[in-house]
């Protein structure tokens, strides 16, 4: 299959790609891995008349961590997060998704920040993003501004940008090792690994020195037509210690009523509400059991 | 796909009859339709360009025909577009009910198969794409309902 026809352009600085994206508008798409629009484009299913190819501009792949946050710019590759220490460390919650993410083919290509704006309702990293209360830095030839992970998102492939500007970088509030004691925990449940998941969820919990929940975050995908905070489930944890009810509780508010999932021929609406619910109580169990661990170490 | 589910208009029920078999209003309503006109009786023939986001439009010629219809409370409609990333076909059903404080209460039922090549890619996405479609839809026939019932 091939594209349709289209422009093509391969800046090699940041202002230019801003200046590209500027002057076409709605008309361009960034390419950045291009794992998800190039497929696309190549079934007809996209159709850019302008691709602003930003794989020439230095300057957008790098992570670091400085005053409390991991900075990841827009072109890292997952590969590269995957593999990093600083990731590790700072961020354990991002680096326990990042094998889910499809292939390591697939991988060694995506970025970091193509995978965000394409905003995919089943992909991992918005729903990391979400737990994680992350940040993301967006620019045009207007300036810059940063928009969180919460506000990010805004329906199916909708995201708050706006035509002409690009996400940059990507920050996230380092995941305290000490201190308050924070855990984090990631699953998903595929058909077949690197398929798109039929659920997933992500959570971060931090408790006080008692074990009692002070403030929880649970984010799930592929069971909305974009990541979905799950409001009424972290609720029920906050002032709470960790049981077998606390996580029944928070499993069934989760499924029944933070989401509302379509059905598919691979799963219906139904299985995906209870597959839901039995990876929150997973995934919850298991952040609270590294809050502990965290803090021991 | 099955889209159901209930939605209560703030209007009487004779003018959300009135809208939903008028084109010119059905036309505005529903996302992304480019024409829409009665061919015949109970027929509808439009084009619609479905967008999802940034994802670029998939062109299809609809027909809509209308059945069983019990002015003002049901009626049922065979639905069939054609473009070329694939095809959509079912049917639907919908009620009419007088609802609290001269509202309208519709309960709409529907199967419908999609095909093709947007099938085989975006399976996983139809419903999503149904269902936001069809919230727009409502919103939008209410909307106009609100400005006529207020004249």
């Amino acid at each position: 299959m091939k594209p349709a026809a289209f422009e093509y352009h391969r800046p090699d600085t940041r202002p230019e790609a801003l200046a590209l994206l500027e002057q076409h508008g709605g008309d361009a798409k960034p390419l950045a891995g291009g794992q998800s629009l190039i497929p696309a484009m190549n079934f007809r299913l996209a159709t850019p008349a302008v691709l602003v190819d930003l794989n020439r501009v230095g300057d957008l792949a790098y992570m670091r961590v400085d005053s409390g946050v991991l900075r990841i710019g827009a072109m890292t590759r997952h590969r590269d997060v995957e593999r990093s220490e600083d990731v590790r460390r700072a961020a354990p919650l991002l680096f326990e998704a990042m094998p889910f993410i499809a292939h390591a083919a697939i991988r060694t290509r995506g970025t970091i920040g193509g995978s965000l704006a394409h905003a995919d309702p089943a992909a991992e990293l918005p729903a990391v993003m979400l737990a994680l209360d992350a940040t993301f830095r967006v620019e045009s030839v207007r300036g810059a501004r940063e928009i969180r992970a919460t506000d990010f998102f805004t329906g199916l492939f909708g995201t708050a940008l706006e035509p002409g500007e690009l996400v940059t970088e990507i920050q996230i509030p380092v995941t305290p090792a000490t201190g308050p004691r924070t855990g984090t925990a990631f699953t998903e449940f595929s058909r077949r690994h690197g398929d798109f998941a039929l659920a997933g969820v992500a959570a971060r919990v931090t408790t006080d020195e008692r074990g009692t929940c002070v403030s929880a975050r649970i984010a799930l995908f592929g069971v909305g037509d974009r990541p979905m905070a799950a409001a009424a489930g972290a609720r029920l944890l906050e002032g709470q210690t960790v049981s077998d009810d606390l996580l029944r509780a928070t499993a069934d508010a989760t499924a029944r009523e933070d989401i509302d999932p379509t059905g598919d021929i691979h799963a219906s609406s139904r299985y995906r509400r209870h597959l839901a619910g039995v990876l929150t109580r997973r995934v919850v169990a298991r952040a609270f059991e590294r809050s502990r661990v965290t803090h021991e170490e | 796909m099955n889209l159901a589910g209930t939605f209560t208009f703030a209007g009487p029920r004779a003018t959300v009859w009135a809208l939903l078999h008028d084109p010119a209003v059905l036309a505005k309503a529903l996302p992304g339709t480019k024409t829409l006109t009665l061919a015949g009786p109970g027929r509808y023939e439009g084009a619609m360009k479905v967008s999802i986001g940034p994802l670029t439009a998939a062109e299809f010629a609809v027909v809509v025909t209308l059945s069983d219809e019990i002015e003002p409370s049901h009626f049922a409609m065979q639905i069939d577009g054609k473009g070329g990333v694939g095809f959509a076909k079912g049917s639907a059903t919908v009620d009419l009910a007088e609802g609290a404080d001269g509202g309208t209460v519709m309960t709409y039922a529907s199967d419908i198969q999609i095909g093709g090549r947007i099938a085989a890619v975006g399976q996983r996405l139809v419903e999503s794409v149904g269902r936001m479609m069809m919230k727009q839809a409502l919103d939008s026939l209410n909307a106009e309902l609100e400005a006529r019932v207020k004249k």
